[in-house]
């Protein structure tokens, strides 16, 4: 690898590579053909790469961004159509070449990494083969070994620990952030002069999305590559880029430095986007204050561990620790958040909530009762007045009935009422949700994701529940349903006193609408704190870690670099000894490799689990 | 997060079109083939001509005759009416005899997928759902129960006692239901980790009520489609059992029977034998069409095409 | 290793549990159906107290499960028991001896008949099964490659066409063209390995259907898989990805057609054409033995049969979960 950077690094101080674009689009439009006829997906699209630099394309779900990325390549597909314009890049056209030449040129010289790492290798072929089958296959001037020897030198660049090893391992033996890594790695392996990123964080969990930024700019430098960065997130496309070009529905409506385009947007679409990015400390609005009432929910010391085959020894099983002694109370009337990133167990914890599941240790307390030992009718019971609502709109609802049948579902399971007590409850709750009475009889074809969610909410509060836990129920829809459903939680809370636990990967929106939140790592509560400290004064290190990464263009009490997480949470299988979240934390020190810290609960109600006193952490930079 | 419908083609299927009015994206899509259509007339004309054929045609399937032995089909020499597709050796008409062995054919063709269905398909979604011991023991027993061949099997207990209709559907159901059995739980088993299903428990749904209710409807008419294939399947059984001599019994015209006493008199009178095989062919062949165009079009829509 | 251990331990284990049930059931179900087998033995000659000593004497009074315990202990060294009725010097000799003169070793021996007839099976299946390659995987692949094109079209006419001919009709029919009507080939008994062919070609020809569609199902949908399309913008060719991609990862699904239900229909088709063509191999000695009502010999192939299927799909399970890894065993 040292060697190709050389030649690279000469070719860069070559004054004419400087002055040439790296690819040039010209007049670019592409159109879809439908049964309805032909929609323009993009018109008339005039970009730029310059050398060396990293041009930032920014458009929510819609503006035509992947087509646009895809066409970069060359790569459409019918029913998409290219009906006028060039690509042009070292000299030709793109779009005109043959399709052997414009084959020579995909991989070896133009590369292109999208926003799905998990499926984009063939699983059955350990990921450094298939990484030095394509090295193989565009520098075939390139020795085995020598081959083989950059694959595990680029692995190694990008930070993949025990690079030897993992060069051996199969795709479903990466992290979705590990796999990113290796599809970056096979994408720069050979060199390219540029680089295509579609969207390739959107999988990602923050602070591992800010690691591959962080990443992405270095090697980028090392590499002296260019770099095509497609995002809808306008927070992640401004850390990384230099220009920046804003899409709406296949036009091209502003382009701008990133600091000039934060600091003057022209284009009216350009500042809604900006005023759309979700502010966390910038607002204005007061985060819901604690109620000290009654406590409704109590989980304590609870505990679920799974058992998975263990494929390297006989007749072996190993533990997969998923909720590690979690516990923590829910008050009537108050919104309670339970954030976290991908794995840290939040998912599991909402299955014990909701009784799917009974914990192996502790207990889910509701109104005093432990719902582990409730069956038949108290059970029935327990659910009328405890319900939870799921994360995706699509699958939580079946296709093959009615909307009113689908909502008059848990009165007919629970016997409550006749059929026309049950026909007017539903009328009413769908009234109250904001779902037209026309569509009582027709089938979910054809709504959009806020609506079925509505259907789904709709269900679940006909049976008049106290308790709500959300389950990512949010996540799924666009900024403005999202602020919408949250009106309408609102509504309700004051009209029918229900209380919700709001389980997230939003920090935005839980900042927003919980009044005390709880952290998340490796299926433990590792802080929990109410709103403003948590978000402005946090006791945790990883919590801070989380909240410098949040992507947003504000500032931000705490810098991404001081709190830059290095690695990936390890595997719930071998926790390590010690804090578990010492091998990421920043400032782990030799106690934390031995002792576990617990949970100190501070004067103010507020806990956190670390070894280190409140306030020893670097002090905010941004004060409330 | 693709970004139009456009994209969608590119990307795999996504979780949104997949479960929307499947079974009648999957029949528009069968019946938009020409095959289809095409499949579906000959089975019409088939089904009334058995329906219809022993009222309109002046002959009759066991009646023998002497002077009308060995007598051609009608587009041959010496070929003569009522008897279109010829006589056998004992005088009988081959046209009718062929029908009434495929109304025979059909009949227990479809009650024997029908009861294959509904017991392997009940089975297959319990053990899915209910996983843990009971689907490993109910899973080893369709091993046990598919490690034995179909034929085997039948002959055994058919060589062994009298075969009835009865009893022939009863061997096939016996030997075919594992199939069912393991292909509704596989799919019960990724059904099972579905949001709505863990949403219908959630509301308070029984275990029962979320088979019976949530998870039938959603995976079963997939799989009817397929089932098609399998009438055609039983009916070449059902042959086959003829065949060997231990289906229905003479003097009921089966193609078995047909076809096998036909076999003496392969070089003088050979239509004995193969005009009813055509007939039995073209009727399993519509079927297999159909079938065949309808797994493709469920395989086109469950991989998200249109 | 350690995996193939563990997995080789399982599956023999539940292997040998799925045999010992069927055996049961098969044994069982022979003596609970009409006819009682010393009668077969011995004739209609013999008297009912010649009868009943001679059963006593043999053990077919005790108890089932005494019988089957007795006959399992003599499969383990090998020995399936002798035949009601075919002598050990080859022909029939059922029902012509009376009971004193009865001597169980004057029959022959189950397992050299199977022996015997094994090897003729073995020829006709294989050259059944290169056959229904022969067809089938041009075919397949062709229509899996060019998924909507001519030849998807073609893999479904001849699949359709081939599904819905019965073997017994085909048989009689390719009889009937390639023997009586030209001469071109023998087909009746065998006399050598020309006699092995037609009835292979009936043999592909019901398995063929199968093979193509799965194929070409298979390999339609790995060209549809994500990672197909990201490979050829990585820069590898089509034929690349392929040939070394889409065929791995659709050799999955084929393995496990191949030991689910391909085994079983080629055990059934074997059977069903043998008596056809009076092709001297196990499928011929079984369905005499039924109208014979030559018990040990078919619980002895079912037996085996069932070993034989539950063996191919062990191993053919280690093949799936050996190419692709996530897959459970």
């Amino acid at each position: 690898m040292s060697a190709s950077l050389a030649t690279k690094t000469a070719s860069a101080n070559n004054p004419q590579a400087s002055v040439a674009p790296v690819m040039e689009v010209r007049g670019l439009s592409v159109v879809v053909s439908t049964a309805a006829g032909e929609r323009s997906i993009l018109s008339d699209i005039d970009l730029t790469v310059a050398p060396r630099s990293v041009l930032g394309i920014i458009g929510e779900s819609g503006s035509g961004k992947t087509v646009l990325s895809r066409a970069m390549v060359n790569w459409l597909k019918p029913p998409l159509a290219i009906t006028r314009g060039s690509v042009r890049y070292d000299g030709r056209d793109l779009l005109t070449l043959p399709a052997a030449t414009m084959a020579g040129l995909r991989g070896r010289e133009i590369a292109y990494i999208g926003a799905n790492p998990t499926s984009a290798l063939d699983p059955t072929v350990p990921v450094g083969h298939q990484i030095l089958e394509k090295l193989r296959a565009v520098a075939p001037e390139l020795s085995p070994q020598a081959a083989r020897q950059r694959v595990i030198d680029t692995l190694d660049a990008v930070r993949i620990p025990s690079p030897k090893q993992r060069f051996d391992e199969y795709p479903f033996q990466f992290s979705g952030g590990m796999m990113q890594r290796a599809m970056i790695v096979d994408a720069l392996v050979s060199n390219p002069k540029l680089l295509i990123a579609d969207n390739i964080t959107q999988p990602l969990d923050v602070t591992v999305a800010a690691q591959i930024l962080r990443l992405l700019r270095d090697l980028q430098k090392d590499f002296d590559t260019s770099i095509v960065f497609v995002s809808s997130s306008l927070g992640i496309v401004s850390e990384i880029a230099d220009d920046m070009i804003v899409l709406d529905r296949g036009h091209i409506v502003e382009r701008q430095s990133v600091t000039g385009l934060l600091a003057t947007p022209e284009h009216v679409y350009t500042k809604e986007l900006i005023a759309k990015v979700p502010k966390i400390w910038a607002t204005a609005e007061a985060p819901p204050e604690p109620s000290s009432d009654t406590v409704v929910l109590d989980v304590r010391d609870v505990d679920k561990t799974y058992r998975v085959r263990d494929r390297k020894a006989i007749f072996a099983e190993r533990q997969v620790r998923a909720v590690r002694g979690v516990s923590f109370t829910v008050r009537r009337g108050e919104n309670f958040g339970i954030i976290g990133e991908s794995g840290c167990g939040k998912s599991t914890l909402s299955r014990l909530l909701s009784c799917l599941e009974q914990p192996d240790a502790g207990e889910i307390q509701f109104e005093g009762r432990d719902i582990a030992t409730l069956k038949g009718r108290d059970l029935l019971g327990l659910r009328r007045r405890f319900q939870l609502l799921l994360q995706d709109p699509y699958n939580a609802i079946a296709a093959h009935a009615s909307i009113g049948r689908t909502i008059a579902e848990p009165l007919l399971i629970h016997g409550l009422g006749n059929r026309r007590e049950i026909e007017q409850k539903v009328k009413d709750v769908m009234a109250e949700v904001g779902l037209a009475p026309t569509l009582y009889n027709q089938l979910p074809i054809g709504l959009s994701a806020g609506q079925r969610q509505r259907v789904n909410i709709a269900r679940a509060l006909v049976l008049e529940p106290e308790l709500l836990i959300l389950d990512e129920t949010l996540s799924s829809l666009d900024q403005v349903e999202q602020a919408k459903l949250l009106d309408l939680f609102e509504t309700l809370q004051v009209k029918r006193g229900i209380t919700y636990v709001y389980i997230s990967h939003d920090l935005a929106m839980v900042r927003r609408v919980c009044a005390r939140i709880a952290v998340m790592y490796l299926g433990r509560i590792v802080e929990l704190a109410d709103n403003d400290t948590m978000y402005w004064r946090s006791a945790h290190p990883y919590t801070r870690a989380l909240l410098s990464a949040v992507p947003t263009v504000e500032a931000k009490p705490y810098r991404t670099g001081t709190y830059l997480l290095e690695g990936e949470p390890p595997d719930p299988i071998d926790i390590p000894p010690g804090c578990s979240f010492r091998t990421r934390c920043p400032f782990a020190f030799d106690r934390c490799a031995t002792d576990d810290p617990s949970q100190t609960i501070y004067a103010d109600g507020n806990a956190s689990a670390c070894h280190l006193p409140r306030n020893s952490l670097p002090a905010p930079e941004l004060a409330h | 997060m693709t970004s139009s419908t456009a994209t969608a083609a590119a990307s795999p299927a996504t979780p949104k079109t997949r479960y929307r009015g499947v079974t009648a994206r999957i029949l528009r899509r069968a019946w938009g083939q020409t095959e289809m259509k095409l499949a579906a007339s000959i089975f019409l004309a088939l089904t009334l001509l058995t329906l219809f054929g022993p009222y309109v045609i002046d002959a009759s399937a066991t009646k023998m005759s002497v002077a009308n032995k060995f007598l051609p089909p009608i587009f041959m020499e010496g070929g003569k009416l009522p008897h279109f597709l010829g006589t056998d050796q004992l005088g009988r008409d081959l046209l009718l005899r062929s029908l009434i062995g495929l109304r025979n054919a059909f009949a227990i063709g479809v009650v024997s997928v029908v009861g294959m269905f509904i017991l392997g398909c009940a089975i297959g979604i319990y053990s899915g759902y209910r996983g843990g011991l009971t689907d490993v023991i109910l899973m080893r027993l369709t091993d046990v129960q598919m490690s034995i061949p179909v034929v085997i099997l039948a002959i055994t207990v058919l060589g062994m006692s009298r075969p009835s209709p009865l009893t022939i559907i009863a061997v096939l159901i016996l030997a075919s239901w594992p199939v069912y059995a393991r292909v509704a739980r596989g799919v019960t088993l990724a059904e099972r980790q579905k949001e709505y299903v863990r949403a219908a428990k959630i509301l308070g749904a029984s275990d029962l009520r979320i088979m019976v209710r949530h998870i039938a409807p959603s995976i079963l008419p997939p799989i009817a489609f397929v089932a098609v294939l399998d009438v055609a399947r039983m009916m070449i059984f059902e042959a086959i059992f003829g065949f060997i001599g231990i289906g229905i019994q003479p003097p009921t015209p089966t193609f078995g029977t047909i076809i096998a006493s036909g076999t003496q008199y392969l070089l003088n009178a050979w239509w004995i034998t193969i005009v009813p095989g055509v007939l039995l062919a073209l009727a399993l062949g519509s079927l297999n069409l159909m079938g065949g165009v309808l797994e493709r079009a469920r395989n086109h829509i469950l991989q998200g095409g249109e | 290793m350690a995996f193939a251990i563990e997995f080789f331990l399982r599956r023999i284990s539940q292997g040998v549990v799925i045999v010992i049930l069927v055996a049961f059931v098969i044994f069982t179900l022979l003596r609970i159906v009409p006819g009682d087998p010393i009668r077969i033995i011995l004739g209609p000659m013999a008297s009912a107290t010649a009868l009943e000593e001679k059963a006593t004497e043999l053990g077919l009074r005790d108890p089932i499960y005494v019988q089957f315990g007795r006959f399992m202990g003599q499969v383990t060294t090998g020995d399936f028991g002798r035949s009601f009725i075919r002598g050990a010097q080859g022909g029939s000799a059922g029902g012509s001896q009376d009971a004193v003169g009865y001597n169980p070793e004057s029959r022959a021996s189950v397992s050299a008949l199977i022996a015997n007839a094994l090897p003729y099976s073995l020829q006709l299946a294989a050259l059944g099964i290169a056959f229904a390659f022969l067809v089938a995987i041009p075919i397949g692949l062709g229509a899996g490659l060019r998924a909507g094109k001519w030849p998807d079209r073609l893999g479904l006419y001849v699949s359709s066409l081939f599904v819905s001919l019965p073997n017994i009709w085909v048989g009689v029919v390719l009889i009937f063209l390639l023997s009586a009507k030209t001469g071109w080939l023998p087909a009746i008994g065998y006399q050598g390995f020309a006699y092995t062919i037609i009835p292979a070609m009936v043999l592909a020809i019901e398995l063929s259907p199968v093979m193509i569609r799965a194929i070409s199902v298979s390999v339609a949908a790995n060209l549809g898989e994500v990672y197909f399309d990201v490979g050829l913008v990585r820069g590898l060719s089509r034929r690349t990805m392929v040939a070394k991609h889409v065929l791995r990862n659709a050799a999955v699904p084929l393995l496990n057609l191949f030991g689910a239900q391909m085994i079983g229909m080629l055990l059934g088709g074997l059977f069903v054409v043998e008596y056809i063509f009076s092709y001297p191999g196990i499928g011929m000695l079984t369905i005499n033995a039924v109208f014979q009502r030559d018990f040990p010999i078919i619980q002895a192939v079912a037996i085996l049969a069932s070993a034989a299927l539950v063996a191919i799909n062990m191993l053919v399970d280690f093949a799936s979960t050996t190419i692709d890894r996530r897959l459970k065993f």
